[in-house]
């Protein structure tokens, strides 16, 4: 039955599609039919499958999907069994009692899991036309507080393959603290639960809840530590990674702010920037040494990396790894350490250079995230405040803070003229009044020989153009002159239809005379 | 699992060092030496024999009796381009230090300059700020007098000092003027100086440093449209 069908079906769309070529439309037969091949048509909203195929392919996948939430959900839960246990063998307990709350959230999970999705989007979608009407979206979440507890689970597991790291990592990182490690994880798992329900709240709202909670937990691990403010930062680096790994997708970049709107006017800016040059910020790095732009391009690259990490300490940690590079950079040129006068302009060129992406978003980030002892002070401290400087100045970039004419600037910004051919008048030069300048810029020199190309070419496509009109002339004509040469052929020479005699068959051999005589019969006597 | 880890990770100093964190902020115009008091303050050198890379920042641990001060030094850029976004440099600063060059009138005039825009951002008590006069060595290009240097610090309540980097003269004492002076401020006002100094990281606005208009959550709603 089905192999008729797709026979009849594939002349019938091969008929089709030859007729939709010729109207300059192709569908394709393998897109009108289902993916599986099994000859009925497939339908896009089912990913190219048909019906049946999709009901199967969509049990297969949920079925794995959940399996595999199993699989990751029993493995945390022994994970954490294990660190608790060995963190904590005497108070098995009371560890009971803890973890089985916990067991039951991790239970809930695969299941809650699509209807956490749909939630996800339904409050997404109500919250912002919400915004519009009530002044405070802040009563929205309550109802949704049940809901968030019993999710999040899922959420942290979002799950990819680093933030098991992270975790695993963490409680390793709290076993070896004994008894304050275990209340640590357990606070911070609760901080994140509870986080995960507050995701109507503005940036500056999530920031205040994320450093408040680091602020009462320094001031725990301190009590804890009796003031070694070493330990504590320890302690707090991992809980900062452990929190902001889970927290990242969330809190970066968040939809209540404008940071992707910063972001985009940030990077339309630095690519209209495009024409400043090293001389320009007086840059004293000379790109000309192998070793300097070899220190240039890591910088670049340490600066683009900064928008992967999650972690607000990783990305302050390319920061300081990019600055490192330009004070490479800086001491190779001029053969002594930089200053902070050489570092900034040096700093603010590379990120013209680069254009990190979402430059904005990453120094919010950070700012809102980051322990703050990590802002305030410290080397970290000091390159993070150094790019928000750079960020900052090329925001309020002028004519001014690059020594120029505020006509150059504008020139310059609006692309009617470069810097880099002349400074003094901005006009392109009208062609063949400036062979000086065309012989101090190669790229100029470039372009004209690349007109003159053109040019050349084009006077050549002209004379084809001539010979193939002549051509087609020739084409016309000929059949005509042909015809008339016939014409005149068959006057002189008209047709004369002869009377044909009938003869016999051999009567136009001529060459009879010349064969042998036919043999004759001998007869031999005896 | 790691049975040395705990020892190395778990394992609390017996005596309770207290170490604090001093951010002291370099500000002047460029070319007054700024670098090079930092790298006096930090290595006791004027031109850096030692590999560094940069000496933008640097950090100097000094021990007294009973806690561990740790200055942090931060070079600022001195170039007047920058001027609008130094800033950013001196917030949460607990010294900043405002040097000027005896041998450049100019310096000093710009040092005025950026003492006012210190005293718009200055908390008063919550930084200590220092008017330098450097290169004390050019005595015989003095363009801004000793009197002078005296009376705008006088005016302003500022401490005033005059340094040679080059010679190394008077660069240690300071040092130990800040150390004092800070200390006063710091160590042995509070009760835990520890606590003090995370109270005040506590109340440094959690502003972000680098927006220069500010963020309403109104404006923010103003924004999601269809």
């Amino acid at each position: 039955m089905r192999s008729v069908k797709t026979t009849e079906q594939s002349r019938l769309s091969g008929i089709m599609s030859q007729r939709t070529e010729r109207r300059g439309i192709h569908v394709d037969q393998s897109d009108l039919l289902c993916k599986k091949g099994c000859g009925y048509y497939g339908n896009a909203a089912w990913q190219g499958l048909c019906s049946k195929c999709w009901r199967e392919e969509y049990q297969r996948v949920r079925q794995k999907q959940i399996q595999d939430d199993w699989a990751l959900a029993e493995k945390l839960q022994r994970e954490e069994e294990a660190a608790y246990a060995s963190s904590h063998g005497a108070q098995t307990q009371s560890h009971a009692q803890s973890t089985a709350p916990h067991s039951v959230h991790v239970s809930l999970g695969p299941f809650s899991k699509f209807e956490e999705k749909k939630t996800n989007e339904k409050t997404r979608k109500v919250t912002t036309v919400k915004k519009f009407f009530s002044p405070s979206s802040r009563t929205a979440p309550k109802k949704e507080t049940q809901e968030g507890k019993s999710s999040s689970p899922s959420i942290s597991r979002h799950a990819s393959f680093d933030t098991d790291q992270v975790s695993k990592d963490f409680v390793d990182f709290l076993k070896n603290l004994q008894k304050p490690g275990r209340e640590i994880h357990k606070q911070c798992r609760a901080f994140i639960v509870n986080m995960s329900s507050k995701k109507d709240l503005s940036a500056d709202e999530l920031s205040e809840c994320v450093q408040d909670f680091y602020q009462n937990m320094s001031d725990r691990l301190m009590g804890h530590f009796k003031g070694s403010s070493d330990s504590v930062e320890q302690v707090m680096d991992q809980v900062e990674k452990y929190i902001m790994s889970r927290l990242y997708k969330s809190v970066f970049c968040p939809e209540t702010s404008d940071d992707e709107n910063k972001d985009l006017v940030t990077q339309n800016r630095i690519r209209a920037l495009h024409w400043v040059t090293i001389q320009m910020l007086c840059v004293s790095m000379d790109e000309e040494i192998p070793e300097v732009s070899e220190n240039v391009v890591k910088a670049i690259t340490d600066i683009i990396e900064m928008d992967s990490k999650r972690v607000p300490r990783d990305k302050l940690g390319c920061i300081t790894r990019c600055s490192k590079h330009i004070f490479s950079a800086i001491r190779i040129t001029m053969n002594e350490p930089a200053s902070a006068d050489d570092f900034l302009p040096a700093l603010i060129y590379i990120v013209l250079k680069a254009n990190p992406p979402r430059l904005q978003s990453n120094i919010q980030y950070i700012t809102r995230f980051c322990n703050p002892s990590r802002l305030m002070t410290g080397e970290d401290g000091y390159y993070f405040t150094n790019l928000c400087c750079a960020a900052a100045f090329i925001e309020k970039l002028d004519a001014q803070s690059l020594n120029l004419s505020p006509e150059e600037f504008d020139r310059y910004m609006s692309g009617q003229a470069s810097p880099r051919f002349n400074s003094s008048e901005g006009d392109w030069p009208h062609a063949g009044s400036a062979p000086d300048v065309t012989a101090t810029n190669p790229v100029l020199a470039q372009l004209n020989h690349n007109l003159e190309l053109l040019s050349g070419l084009s006077s050549k496509q002209e004379r084809l153009m001539e010979a193939a009109q002549s051509l087609q002339a020739d084409l016309l004509s000929w059949p005509e002159s042909v015809q008339r040469e016939v014409h005149g052929i068959l006057e002189k020479y008209p047709l004369e239809i002869q009377s044909c005699t009938a003869s016999a068959i051999d009567a136009n051999n001529t060459d009879n005379d010349n064969l042998p005589p036919p043999l004759t019969p001998q007869v031999f006597a005896g | 699992m790691v049975p040395g880890g705990a020892q190395r990770r778990g394992d609390p100093p017996s005596r309770p060092v207290r170490t604090l964190r001093v951010k002291m902020v370099l500000l002047g115009s460029s070319a007054v030496g700024k670098s090079s008091l930092a790298l006096r303050f930090s290595k006791d050198e004027f031109r850096s024999t030692s590999p560094t890379v940069g000496c933008a920042y640097l950090t100097r641990v000094v021990h007294l009796s009973d806690v561990t001060l740790r200055f942090e030094i931060w070079d600022t850029a001195g170039q007047e381009r920058y001027h609008s976004v130094t800033p950013l440099y001196y917030r949460g600063a607990h010294a900043a230090l405002l040097v000027y060059d005896i041998s450049n009138r100019e310096s000093f005039i710009r040092a005025q300059v950026w003492l006012k825009e210190l005293e718009k951002q200055h908390i008063p008590g919550s930084t200590v700020v220092w008017l330098v006069g450097n290169k004390g060595d050019l005595a015989q290009d003095r363009r801004v007098s000793v009197q002078e240097g005296q009376v705008l610090a006088t005016e302003r309540g500022l401490s005033f000092t005059e340094t040679s980097a080059m010679s190394g003269d008077q660069v240690v004492e300071l040092l130990l003027a800040i150390e004092l002076c800070d200390s006063a401020h710091r160590v042995y006002e509070g009760v835990g100086a520890q606590q003090e100094v995370l109270s005040e990281w506590r109340e440094t606005p959690l502003v972000d440093l680098c927006r220069t208009h500010t963020f309403t959550p109104a404006a923010s709603c103003c924004r999601v449209g269809p």
